[in-house]
């Protein structure tokens, strides 16, 4: 890679650092078409739930309504849509060329994002005891895809911003840094984005 | 491969560029809390126990303007250059739909083939 100026005075930091070099363009045009990938992707998880809801096999096995608990979906809701907005925050100091607060509005969207993780671990083992498994029925497996695919795009996030703010914390911020950082929080709006149809689809249509 | 090519900006420039971020943090603020405030509604409807058929599409309909709450002001659509952006997001919201119309009526509508 050719010389890179890093933490450079805001007078030569450009109005648009992620998309400054041809990389950043291109990161910026590759990420979108994976996303429009991920869309259909999600799009057949979604299909395939709304189409096996409820089909278990017997009369003891669990339904949607039986399982689903609003309070829960709501915090995880808030968990995850407050996340979104630290990103923002992050993508917002970014622009304005200030490492040390890019950095804290980072830390502080995985933070959440790890609240969220971790209250969906909790009720996937609570929903397991009450006998709702991958395996139990079609119901199952086509909410265990779907919200694990959900959940597994989380788990990649979290790692990639982790990993973000690690490598940059001794070299700071550059056009080629700010690239990364724009897609991160990109991936990482989206996750949200699957995550208001999951709230509004499986729980809020679920629970009725 | 990825040097800056900019040329120092004055003052005025610097201080403008400034001012249109914050300007666009305010809509992302309001944005924010459009995104709340429909989550409350939402998840409202339905501990109310209003009727399905009228919670329903209410429901969806919210979760739509939500999303593109996101895509517009949160992931930056409504900016300059991101036509292609909007035509890659809108063939994978064509084909997301069609999955979910064509699953919804294969199994719940239509008669058995």
């Amino acid at each position: 890679m050719a010389h890179m100026e890093y933490n450079v005075p805001s007078e030569r930091w450009p109005a648009h650092p992620e998309t400054a070099t041809m990389e950043g363009k291109n990161k910026f045009i590759g990420f979108w078409i994976f996303l429009a990938g991920e869309t259909t992707l999600f799009a057949s998880l979604f299909a395939t739930y709304l189409a096996l809801k409820d089909s278990v096999p017997g009369e003891d096995h669990p339904l949607a309504a039986d399982l689903f608990a609003l309070p829960l979906a709501f915090v995880m809701t808030m968990f995850l849509l407050t996340s979104s907005l630290t990103s923002v925050y992050a993508i917002y100091h970014m622009r304005n060329n200030n490492f040390a607060k890019m950095q804290l509005w980072l830390g502080i969207t995985v933070l959440l994002g790890l609240g969220f993780l971790s209250l969906e671990i909790y009720e996937f083992i609570e929903y397991v005891h009450h006998g709702h498994t991958f395996r139990s029925s079609a119901f199952g497996s086509a909410f265990y895809f779907l919200l694990g695919t959900h959940g597994f795009h989380v788990v990649i996030g979290l790692g990639w911003i982790t990993l973000l703010i690690l490598r940059n914390a001794r070299r700071g911020i550059s056009v080629y840094t700010a690239a990364k950082v724009n897609t991160a929080s990109l991936y990482w709006h989206f996750i949200d984005v699957v995550w208001v149809f999951i709230f509004t689809i499986v729980y809020l249509l679920g629970v009725m | 491969m990825a040097e800056i090519k900019q040329e120092p900006m004055s003052k005025k420039k610097l201080d403008y560029v400034r001012r249109e971020r914050t300007r666009e943090m305010r809509q992302q603020i309001i944005s924010f809390s459009l995104m709340i405030f429909l989550t409350f509604v939402a998840f409202g409807l339905v501990a109310m126990d209003v009727s399905p058929q009228f919670v329903i599409p209410i429901v969806i309909g919210m979760a739509f303007i939500q999303v593109i709450l996101q895509f517009y002001y949160f992931m930056h659509m409504k900016d300059k250059g991101h036509e292609f952006a909007k035509l890659f997001i809108m063939t994978g919201i064509f084909f997301a739909l069609s999955f979910v119309v064509t699953f919804i009526y294969i199994v719940w509508i239509g008669k058995p083939i």
